[in-house]
């Protein structure tokens, strides 16, 4: 793109189709497991008009980083199963590769927020924490015992002693009963679902099992 | 006693053909929360919406969506109702106790509460508003609600699913009066459905309206303006604009849904002049296509189903009303003589009309209005172009407009770029 006007901020994009402020890129790369100082250090030389455009193998880089980081914060809060005990503990667990497990924990503190979240990261066998307040932290702890030390000395909560039961089988039976056979489009679904998301309840035993050789993916992962 | 796993199973099957795509609600921080700003609250909505399974037609199922009752007075023909072996009904308790349970899984993101009319709408109506009140003040449940509305309903209870709901919905199944009666022929399509819907936005205008005044006496700054304006302003055209409302009430307004092909003559065409006049009229956020599927048992069983690519034009049409302002006369160049819309792509057929005398246009001078109509520019990239020419930057190679997110690959054949015009070889041999 030509710009005629030389005297014309070429920082200032209005409009821009694809990437992230220099502002965005410094608060969240970090998150990355990929990230190094030298990285923040280039793009602070770089013009953000550059940065945006992904036409150079730099912003390419950058964009592709931020989409891995964004995905996987997003991919955790869809894909995340949890349990609530009557104590008001909500747990579960995740795999997560980036520094993502802060933006996952406030998703869940949001929506329960008298209630204190653990979630345990498969990929660092660490478990993280948010209580009532908001404050995190992580513990090397398994889950399990996470979960019971945080419960004890707290009143048992009438409208959670209420949901304590077991509901595997009623997601199941939901998950199976909203199947409308005529419109089985088996192609858009495996695009739309991680694969390691194919063993949480309500997607075994089903419609996977009707994928042909075409589906490598999936046979690979079974 | 049935248990509640065969209630789900049975009531979730007959519920499986209602729509409801989204779980976006504009509710935000800043406005008054729908029931006070205690911290006991549970659950929240996400403005674009979450996710959390898919069936394998790959349709998001994110709602926990079932009936409330299967017991129905209407004998709707398309309607799984005639060949219900078993009649079932949730308790308020045990609906929202399921419910709570799946929420806490994060399997669902929220409830879409329908319901055969057992008794009367009214009868039906109480308990279904009974289910959401515990969800509301027991369980302090504050995410999302999409109420369906039930034909005939009275509209004091009517006033009461809208303050506890996001969204509601009253189906319309058909487009006109004399398709309805074709195949649903006990509801009144005016007294029962349309007047219904028009209760919804006088209920839903006068309920902010209020709101508003109670938030001018605590506040007082640019953006309660903002949102005043938003609630009243209006398009060109008498649509709504909805990009964002800031309602504190209905966030997600009403809908409709329409059953497609189960009446023997109704055309795309009756269905997108009653979409029109619907945004106009009673401001309806969107409308719902569910292409007719025989049910055995039914008195259409033997009717061929409707294709799915119909329901796939109706929606890409809907989006050009909707979304890109087209008006219903310019779709009407496109309409066949059986009342239908074309195969392919509507925005396709309809620049091949458009483009036809005028010729490619070219980017660096063409108006917002011959931007929009070109394939691969939507109003979002027809915006940026402008905002960029404002700038004085201007557009030398096909890729310049790549980089903004022009699809080139649709857009090329009406597009020239200093004069210079990258065509398909179909269009060199024509």
């Amino acid at each position: 793109m030509k710009n005629k006007s030389e005297c014309e901020d070429s920082l200032k994009v209005v409009g821009c189709a694809k990437g992230y402020s220099k502002d965005e890129l410094i608060t969240n790369l970090p998150r990355h497991s990929k990230f190094h100082l030298g990285l923040i250090k280039q793009i602070i030389t770089i013009p953000e008009v550059s940065l945006r455009n992904s036409g150079t193998v730099m912003a390419k880089k950058i964009i592709r980083m931020m989409r891995e980081v964004s995905t996987e914060t997003y991919r955790a809060m869809q894909f995340t199963r949890t349990e609530i005990n009557k104590y008001g503990v909500l747990y579960g667990i995740v795999l997560l590769k980036h520094h993502v497990m802060d933006n996952v924990l406030k998703y869940f503190h949001e929506r329960w927020p008298q209630c204190i979240i653990c979630l345990y990261n498969e990929h660092t066998q660490s478990t993280g924490i948010i209580n009532e307040k908001g404050n995190i932290r992580e513990v090397k702890l398994p889950l399990k015992e996470t979960v019971k030390k945080l419960s004890k000395g707290r009143p048992i909560i009438p409208y959670f002693d209420d949901i304590q039961f077991s509901g595997e089988e009623i997601f199941e039976s939901l998950y199976n009963s909203q199947n409308i056979v005529e419109r089985e489009n088996s192609r858009y679904f495996k695009s739309m679902i991680p694969d390691k998301c194919f063993n949480l309840p309500g997607m075994k035993n089903g419609v996977e099992k009707r994928y042909t050789s075409q589906n490598k993916k999936i046979d690979e992962f079974f | 006693m049935p248990s509640t796993l065969e209630k789900i199973r049975i009531l979730g099957e007959n519920s499986k053909y209602d729509i409801c795509a989204s779980t976006a609600s504009s509710r935000t921080d800043k406005y008054p929360k729908l029931f006070g700003d205690s911290k006991d609250f549970i659950g929240n909505t996400a403005s674009a919406g979450i996710c959390h399974s898919y069936t394998p037609d790959g349709r998001c199922m994110s709602l926990f969506k079932t009936l409330y009752t299967n017991k129905c007075i209407y004998s709707c023909k398309y309607c799984f109702s005639h060949n219900c072996k078993k009649r079932l009904s949730f308790t308020p308790e045990e609906y929202a106790r399921t419910f709570m349970k799946l929420y806490s899984m994060n399997v669902v993101e929220g409830v879409f509460i329908s319901s055969g009319v057992c008794g009367s709408a009214d009868d039906t109506t109480e308990d279904m508003l009974e289910a959401i009140r515990l969800l509301r003040f027991k369980y302090k449940f504050q995410g999302y609600v999409h109420f369906k509305a039930l034909p005939g309903v009275s509209q004091s209870l009517l006033k009461e699913a809208i303050t506890l709901s996001d969204r509601i919905s009253i189906n319309s199944e058909a487009s006109t009066k004399e398709h309805l009666a074709e195949i649903a022929e006990q509801k009144d399509f005016y007294n029962d459905i349309v007047l219904r819907q028009r209760w919804l936005k006088q209920i839903r205008i006068r309920h902010n309206d209020e709101a508003l005044k109670i938030m001018k006496d605590h506040r007082q700054d640019h953006e309660l303006k903002f949102q005043e304006k938003m609630i009243k302003d209006r398009r060109e055209d008498g649509y709504k604009k909805f990009r964002w409302d800031g309602a504190p009430i209905l966030n997600s307004g009403q809908t409709t849904q329409f059953v497609i092909g189960a009446a023997e003559h109704e055309t795309d065409w009756d269905l997108l002049k009653r979409i029109d006049n619907d945004y106009k009229m009673i401001d309806l956020r969107r409308a719902y296509f569910s292409s007719f599927i025989p049910i055995e048992g039914t008195p259409l069983s033997a009717k061929q189903a409707a294709p799915l690519e119909r329901e796939h034009r109706l929606y890409q049409t809907d989006w050009l009303l909707r979304i890109y302002h087209y008006k219903l006369n310019d779709l009407k160049e496109v309409i066949n003589e059986e009342g239908n819309l074309p195969r392919g792509d509507p925005k396709i057929h309809l620049a091949e009309d458009y483009f036809k005398d005028r010729g490619p246009v070219d980017p660096n001078t063409a108006s917002y209005q011959d931007l929009i109509r070109v394939p691969g520019i939507g109003p979002i990239s027809a915006k940026r172009i402008i905002n960029l020419r404002a700038q004085k930057i201007s557009f030398n190679r096909r890729q310049d407009l790549k980089s903004i997110g022009i699809i080139l690959k649709r857009a090329d054949p009406y597009l020239k770029i200093n004069g210079n015009s990258q065509t398909t070889i179909q269009h060199f041999i024509n």
